[in-house]
């Protein structure tokens, strides 16, 4: 009976803590796991980052419609011997939230990706390279927001060998036409 | 009604957490510039009840509280009132400046420092609002919006602690 109760005081002075936790527990956006990319040396490939906004929040697209807001960002590090082709987000949710009814804001909630285009150089070493990156945002819920954060992103690229360039047509052999 | 039930799970008024121990002592003084490049203390709004306002331009909710700021600034200044807004944002003061005033802002907006932020417990939340009695001592705060009446509340019983200080001067 005494650890029941000690149990219950417990959880009480838990959960009155909890209250006082004011914001996100944890990042208010999270990255899933990246698929290994596969890219061929000299050609291009697209990798997929998944995103999760926590439930509850939302984060501005990357173009919100005010000069103010902060967009969603992704930065990634270039490296020596693969090239960063761009980002492509995609659109954001044209939104209304309880603080501005009569206000929408292009947001992104839930689930999101944003492709991200690589292309290793032709002289690259095939190989297993890991990208880098951050991607900004600027969370808000129902009655507050948050500073801006950023989370570190990476993905692994599995770089092959290209194949060996066609050969020229041989010169026809003389009896060919024999 | 929303609102209700966030705010009631935000509440963190004269009963607080370890960050709102805060909260009955004398509230931390500090000297920013405002937009025009003036220095203020805190402490120059001494014998005054004050509204300590920290918010940012990309806030939605602090931009749903603002006008309710310019009125009760223009209805409780003439009794010792003063609101502060501490921008506690990344963007320039010129586009600071001209966020106020679209908002026709009419009390100071301070320019933030995280050093600040940190002397009143972290601002991790905007808005995150303080209130403090005639006397300099922090009495209340509230994280995210609010409804403008816990403003009012507030504002009341900031402007009566500490009115026995002021009524000696």
């Amino acid at each position: 009976m005494k650890t029941f109760l000690a149990s219950v005081v417990l959880l009480v002075c838990v959960c009155a803590a909890a209250q006082d936790d004011i914001g996100p527990q944890g990042p208010a956006v999270k990255m899933a796991p990246a698929p290994l990319l596969t890219a061929v040396q000299g050609k291009s490939a697209s990798v997929p980052l998944s995103f999760r906004v926590a439930n509850g929040y939302h984060i501005n697209s990357n173009k919100p419609k005010s000069e103010y807001l902060i967009p969603t960002v992704l930065k990634v590090e270039a490296t020596t011997d693969i090239i960063i082709g761009g980002t492509t987000y995609p659109d954001g949710q044209d939104m209304s939230f309880a603080f501005a009814p009569d206000e929408k804001l292009n947001v992104y909630t839930g689930d999101f990706n944003v492709d991200v285009l690589v292309r290793p150089l032709r002289s690259v070493q095939p190989g297993k390279y890991v990208v880098r990156g951050t991607l900004k945002y600027q969370a808000c819920d129902n009655s507050a927001c948050y500073p801006p954060k950023q989370l570190p992103i990476s993905f692994d690229v599995k770089i092959a060998k290209a194949p060996p360039p066609p050969r020229a047509n041989p010169a026809q052999s003389p009896h060919a036409h024999q | 009604m929303l609102f209700a039930g966030i705010r009631a799970s935000r509440r963190n008024g004269a009963n607080g957490s370890a960050k709102g121990q805060l909260i009955g002592g004398p509230a931390p003084d500090f000297d920013l510039q405002t937009l025009d490049g003036k220095n203020v203390k805190l402490s120059d709004y001494r014998g005054k009840a004050v509204l300590l306002n920290f918010w940012a331009t990309y806030c939605g909710p602090c931009k749903i509280e603002m006008p309710w700021f310019v009125e009760l600034q223009n209805e409780y200044g003439p009794q010792g009132f003063q609101i502060v807004g501490v921008a506690m944002d990344d963007a320039s003061t010129e586009e600071i400046a001209k966020f106020a005033k679209d908002m026709n802002v009419n009390y100071p907006i301070l320019l933030g420092k995280e050093a600040v932020g940190q002397s009143y417990g972290g601002v991790s939340v905007l808005p995150t609002t303080f209130f403090v009695g005639r006397d300099g001592k922090l009495m209340a705060r509230e994280f995210g919006l609010q409804s403008r009446s816990v403003f009012v509340d507030h504002i009341k019983q900031a402007m009566n602690q500490g009115s026995r200080v002021q009524a000696q001067k």
